[in-house]
Parts: C-alpha cells; sequence; structure tokens
C-alpha cells in the first residue's frame, strides 16, 4: 500500500488526497460565502447622490452666501475659504434660514449661530459642516456624506 | 476503497468551482466600463492644466457613476463610461470619454437631467450593448435615439414657438407637414381625425412589439420603423391603405415629429410649455390636415391603386355647381357609408361644426356662380327597362356592365351605398345632364350627346333601382 513511511511525516499519497479534497471543498466553500457576503454590498444605491457638484469657484467671491434649495445646503465663502452647511434642522428636518447672528428653524424655533452651535430651542446638536471637494476641472463639488468637523474651509482657486 | 473514490469527486468537483469562482471574481473586479474609466484617468492627466490638477486627477477613484433624477425615479449610469460628458477638459477627446456637444448642459445640467431623458438606452445597464439597447436580444423598447431624430426629445419639454428658433426645427417642420400631409384624414390625434388608421397619440412611445417588424431592414427598432413606414408604407405592412408619397428628407421630419407623440408626461418642474402655440382653424389648413391625404388638391378624379377605389374630385366647378352647401355639409358630417370617407362630425371624427363650414369655404371657394337649372325628378313617369338600355349604350363604357366602376373603368362605382342611399336623384339627373367638366364625364343632356330630360330620369330610375336588385 501507499502508507510506507508515515513515521518520516511525509505525507502518504492517500492522506495527500484526503487533505486536497477537503482543501479545496472548504476553499470553495469560503468562496461561495465571499460571494453571497458580496450581495450585501451593492455598488450603488437606488438613491440620490450625496455629491453635488455647485460651481466653480470664482462663482463664490468673498462673502457670498448662497442657499441651495433642492439640495438643502448653504455655501459660504470668506477669507479663510469655503464651506458649506446644512440647512436641515436637527431637531426635526425643517429647513432653516439665514439670519444677521445665524440660523433659525421656522418650526420649532431652533436657533444656531454663525457655526452651526444650537443656541436656543430644542435641536439637539449643531448644524453639521460638509466636506468640499475639487474637481480636476476646477468646479466644486459637496460631498454631503462626509461630515467635517466645524470650522474647516477649504481654500480653492 | 470507497472513500477514495469519493474524495476524487470531491476534490475535482471543489476544483471545478474554484474555477468558476476565479473567473467569477475575474469578471466583477474587470467589468467593461472600467476600462473607460482608466482611460478617461490616463486622458485627464494629460489634459490636466497644472501640476496640482494633474495630482488630482491621479487620484480620482475608478468607480460606479449614478444619476438618479429623483423626480423621474430614474437610474442613468451612461457615466461610467461616458465620464467625460460635462468636463471640460475633454473637449477635443475622443467618444466616449467626448464632451457633450452644443452648450445644451448648461442649461440641462446631468445631475437633473440624466441622459436617457432625451437619448432614451437603457440607463441602468453597465455594459455597451445592454446600455444602447442595441440587437435583437437586448430586448429594450427604447434604444439609443439616431443623432438625426434627437430632437424629439426637446418637445417633451419645450412648445414648438420655443424649439422654431432653439434648435428644434425639425420637429416644428415635422409638425406642419403632418399638419399639410392630412395625417389626421385617417389618424386621429387628440380624439380628432379619421378613423381608417389607428391613433397616433401615443404612436412614440409604443413598445417595438407593437409594430410589425418583419420587412424592417436593419435594426428592428421603432425609429427605423417609422422611416421605412413613412417611405413605403406598403412595403413594412403589406395591404396597407396608407397613402403618403414622401422624399427622404420628410420621411425623418415626421418620424422626428412621430416619437414626440408620447404617451407619458415629463413631471411640471421639468418642463418649459408655454402653451401658445396657434394652430391655425382657417379653410386651408383644415382641408390639409384632414382632406388632402386622399381627396389631393381636389381637381383630379382618378382610380387609386392603393384605395382600389376612384377618389372624386371635390373641388371641381362643376361638382360644386350641382352640390350645394347643405349638401357638402351632409356627406362630410355623415361621411360616406362603404367607402372610406370618415363621418366627420363631432362626435365621430370629431370636427366642430365651425370647422367643417370652414372647410365647405374653402372647398366651395371655385364654385361658379350660376345656379344649374333644376331638375323636377318626380315629375317624370319613369321606365327602368329603357332606362337600362340606355345604361348599357352610354354609361356601361366607363362605370362597367354592372355600374360597379373599378380598376379598368373610368367611372365612379354607381352601386356603391353612398351613390344609392345618399344622393338625391336630382343630383345624379343633373350630373347625368350636365356631366362633370374637369372629369371623363361628358354632358348628356341637350348641351352634350342630346338625351332628353325623360331620358335621364330613366337612367337614373335604372342606377337607384340598382339597390333594390341587391336586396332581392
Amino acid at each position: 500500500m501507499s502508507d510506507k513511511n508515515p513515521e518520516k511525516g511525509e505525507v502518504s499519497r492517500r492522506d495527500f488526497l484526503g487533505l486536497a479534497a477537503i482543501g479545496t471543498a472548504v476553499l470553495s466553500a469560503l468562496g461561495v460565502l465571499a460571494g453571497v457576503l458580496r450581495i450585501f454590498k451593492p455598488d450603488v444605491h437606488f438613491e440620490e447622490s450625496k455629491k453635488f457638484k455647485i460651481g466653480k469657484p470664482e462663482q463664490f467671491p468673498v462673502g457670498t452666501v448662497k442657499k441651495f434649495d433642492d439640495k438643502k445646503l448653504f455655501v459660504f465663502s470668506d477669507e479663510d475659504g469655503f464651506y458649506a452647511i446644512t440647512a436641515v434642522c436637527q431637531h426635526l428636518g425643517c429647513i432653516v434660514y439665514k439670519t444677521d447672528w445665524g440660523f433659525q428653524c421656522p418650526c420649532h424655533g431652533s436657533k444656531y449661530d454663525q457655526m452651526g452651535n444650537v443656541i436656543g430651542g430644542p435641536a439637539p446638536r449643531g448644524l453639521p459642516w460638509f466636506k468640499i471637494e475639487q474637481l480636476v476641472d476646477g468646479s466644486l463639488v459637496v460631498d454631503a456624506s462626509k461630515e467635517v468637523p466645524k470650522g474647516t474651509k477649504y481654500i480653492y482657486v | 476503497m470507497y472513500s477514495r473514490f469519493y474524495l476524487s469527486v470531491l476534490l475535482i468537483s471543489g476544483l471545478v468551482l474554484i474555477t468558476f469562482l476565479v473567473f467569477a471574481t475575474y469578471r466583477e473586479l474587470n467589468p467593461e466600463w472600467k476600462k473607460y474609466q482608466l482611460e478617461y484617468r490616463d486622458l485627464l492627466i494629460k489634459n490636466a492644466p497644472n501640476e496640482a490638477a494633474r495630482k488630482k486627477a491621479k487620484s480620482i477613484k475608478i468607480e460606479h457613476q449614478q444619476i438618479y433624477i429623483k423626480p423621474l425615479k430614474k437610474v442613468d449610469r451612461c457615466m461610467n463610461c461616458h465620464r467625460g460628458v460635462d468636463d471640460p477638459l475633454m473637449k477635443d477627446a475622443k467618444v466616449p470619454h467626448k464632451l457633450h456637444s452644443g452648450d445644451y448642459l448648461k442649461k440641462h445640467p446631468v445631475s437633473k437631467f440624466g441622459c436617457t431623458l432625451c437619448h432614451y438606452g437603457q440607463g441602468r445597464a453597465t455594459n455597451k450593448k445592454d446600455a444602447h439597447g442595441k440587437g435583437r436580444d437586448t430586448h429594450w423598447d427604447y434604444p439609443l435615439i439616431p443623432f438625426k431624430y434627437i430632437q424629439s426629445s426637446c418637445a417633451k419639454c419645450h412648445d414648438y414657438l420655443f424649439l422654431k428658433d432653439n434648435g428644434g426645427e425639425m420637429v416644428v417642420e415635422g409638425e406642419r407637414l403632418f399638419r399639410e400631409k392630412g395625417c389626421r384624414g385617417c389618424h386621429k390625434l387628440n380624439g380628432v381625425g379619421g378613423d381608417l388608421g389607428k391613433p397616433l397619440d401615443i404612436i412614440g412611445s409604443q413598445p417595438i412589439a407593437y409594430f410589425p417588424m418583419k420587412y424592417v431592414v436593419g435594426e428592428r427598432n421603432t425609429y427605423n420603423w417609422l422611416k421605412q413606414h413613412f417611405l413605403d408604407p406598403r412595403k413594412i405592412v403589406p395591404g396597407s391603405e396608407m397613402r403618403v408619397f414622401l422624399s427622404e428628407k420628410e420621411a425623418d421630419l415626421l418620424t422626428t415629429y412621430t416619437l414626440t407623440l408620447r404617451a407619458e408626461e415629463m413631471p411640471r418642474q421639468f418642463r418649459a410649455i408655454r402653451y401658445t402655440t396657434p394652430v391655425p382653424k382657417d379653410g386651408e389648413s383644415l382641408y390639409k390636415m384632414y382632406c388632402v391625404a386622399c381627396h389631393g388638391n381636389g381637381k383630379i378624379s382618378a382610380y387609386d391603386e392603393i384605395l382600389k377605389r376612384t377618389i372624386p374630385a371635390i373641388m371641381n366647378p362643376a361638382f360644386l355647381k350641382i352640390a350645394d352647401d347643405k349638401n357638402l355639409e351632409r356627406i362630410i358630417k355623415e361621411g360616406r357609408k362603404g367607402t372610406p370617407m370618415t363621418s366627420w362630425k363631432r362626435t365621430a371624427a370629431g370636427l366642430r361644426d365651425e370647422e367643417i363650414r370652414n372647410i365647405i369655404k374653402f372647398i366651395t371657394k371655385d364654385r361658379p356662380d350660376e345656379r344649374p337649372e333644376p331638375f323636377d325628378y318626380k315629375r317624370f313617369v319613369t321606365d327602368t327597362k329603357h332606362g337600362k338600355e340606355l345604361f348599357n349604350v352610354r354609361c356601361a363604357l366607363c362605370h362597367g356592365k354592372d355600374g360597379k366602376g373599378g380598376k379598368d373603368h373610368l367611372g365612379l362605382n354607381l352601386r356603391n351605398p353612398a351613390v344609392q342611399k345618399f344622393v338625391d336623384p336630382e343630383f345624379l339627373a343633373m350630373t347625368i345632364r350636365d356631366g362633370r367638366k374637369g372629369t371623363p364625364m361628358p354632358a348628356f343632356g341637350k348641351t352634350g350627346v342630346g338625351l332628353s330630360d325623360q331620358d335621364i330620369a330613366d337612367l337614373v330610375a335604372y342606377i337607384r333601382s340598382f339597390s333594390d336588385k341587391g336586396k332581392k
């Protein structure tokens, strides 16, 4: 038979067959499992993109306050750069408006200061700031899926 | 020993499965669009205006590009391959990386309108063949629209007045042709029009299965069907009675227009329609819209190969001299049963009384001033036997021995219920007596062949007896 030198630690022919068979079975099972798990992570979702192209930097000279109604977003530009703050009140999702001192929610009276911090009303947290990126052709893109710490301003030309 | 056999089976099946998995993984990691995005990145690096931009270009992600249009619940992934479509740096690149031509994207940003709204194709597909909807096995009803018909998409949101001066002239011209070629003589649109053909309200968005594609040359899609059917209806639908005689260019214009007739309506925020397009309501326009397809200029009475009957010359002065407005109005309103002439009244083909009056005014513009000498048919005692003898001598040559007219004869079918039931004997008698100037019908009365009024009355009686014979 094939079991000639088991004591030397050499793998016998039958053992090799067994090991290889079980090995491939385990490997293919893992592969199938990976494939099944892959299904749960879609490439894209059936929803609006969270990235908005807002235009070229020259469209936002220093001092600009621009509200994008359909994107529910404020875009500001000052000496320190560009920044984007959401217009969605963190209390129940109404759309806030800009005042001299900050933001005011029309629904339940939440008040936010210029930075978006809560200064009054029922809002549990401040208005989040979003990341602004620049594309190769120079246009700016707000990424509403990426929150950044308050005060992060981006300088683009 | 059995374990050895089973182990071998396990090993082999495991190896086969792993081979498949490797293959699947390879396909998953190398989709068709990835190649184009890598090309796009290379182009971007090449075209970058400065060092910073080049660095940025090197770091762009190769990932799915999807546009979700919320109000339409529409998903477009065309930018997976056409990623440079709104990138000014790609102005001189080649398709698929090229920047969109013209300045359409300025007012129609890709993020709001997507691509397939205008260009059609399957927005969700991620490979070229399915996305463009080409080939029979893609089973996509709205494949990529050929460039020459693209203006039809503009009419989804814009009106003709706007399109006329803003790059939609093919739609406007097509709409004019549609009116002037008399399409609505047989086809209903918005509920108004004849009923020989199919209603056209949603023809542009009908699925491919709606069209008989058997004889279409080339790609079997709606665009080719419409164009080829406009050029030669009987080649595409054997036995079709559609009377169109169009040049290549006119067929393209009408195809463009027809494609604008769609079932779905755009949501309000997309539309820019001012609803101010004036539709002419004068007699001539109406005549063209509803009558011209069959009656042409109204002056020629000839046997028509397509409809297999003689089409009467309704604008012939000799006819108008006899037919008064009331008579014409009755014919137009009630139609001619047993002929393709539709009943045009409000409740049938949908014309308003006022529109019918306008058409009559247009038809009768060449009516001679003098009225015909009346023919008092009731005064005569008629003899159908004599009438028959006269008919066989005088009339059978053109109208056929049986009065049926037809292909080899010049005359109308006199057995037609239209003639038998709806034409007064006086009208028939006057026609026989005075003839029809401008048609082969000569005058048989004293001014012409010389039949007496009694002879004519006998003839009329014989002709009118056809329908009695039919009943027996």
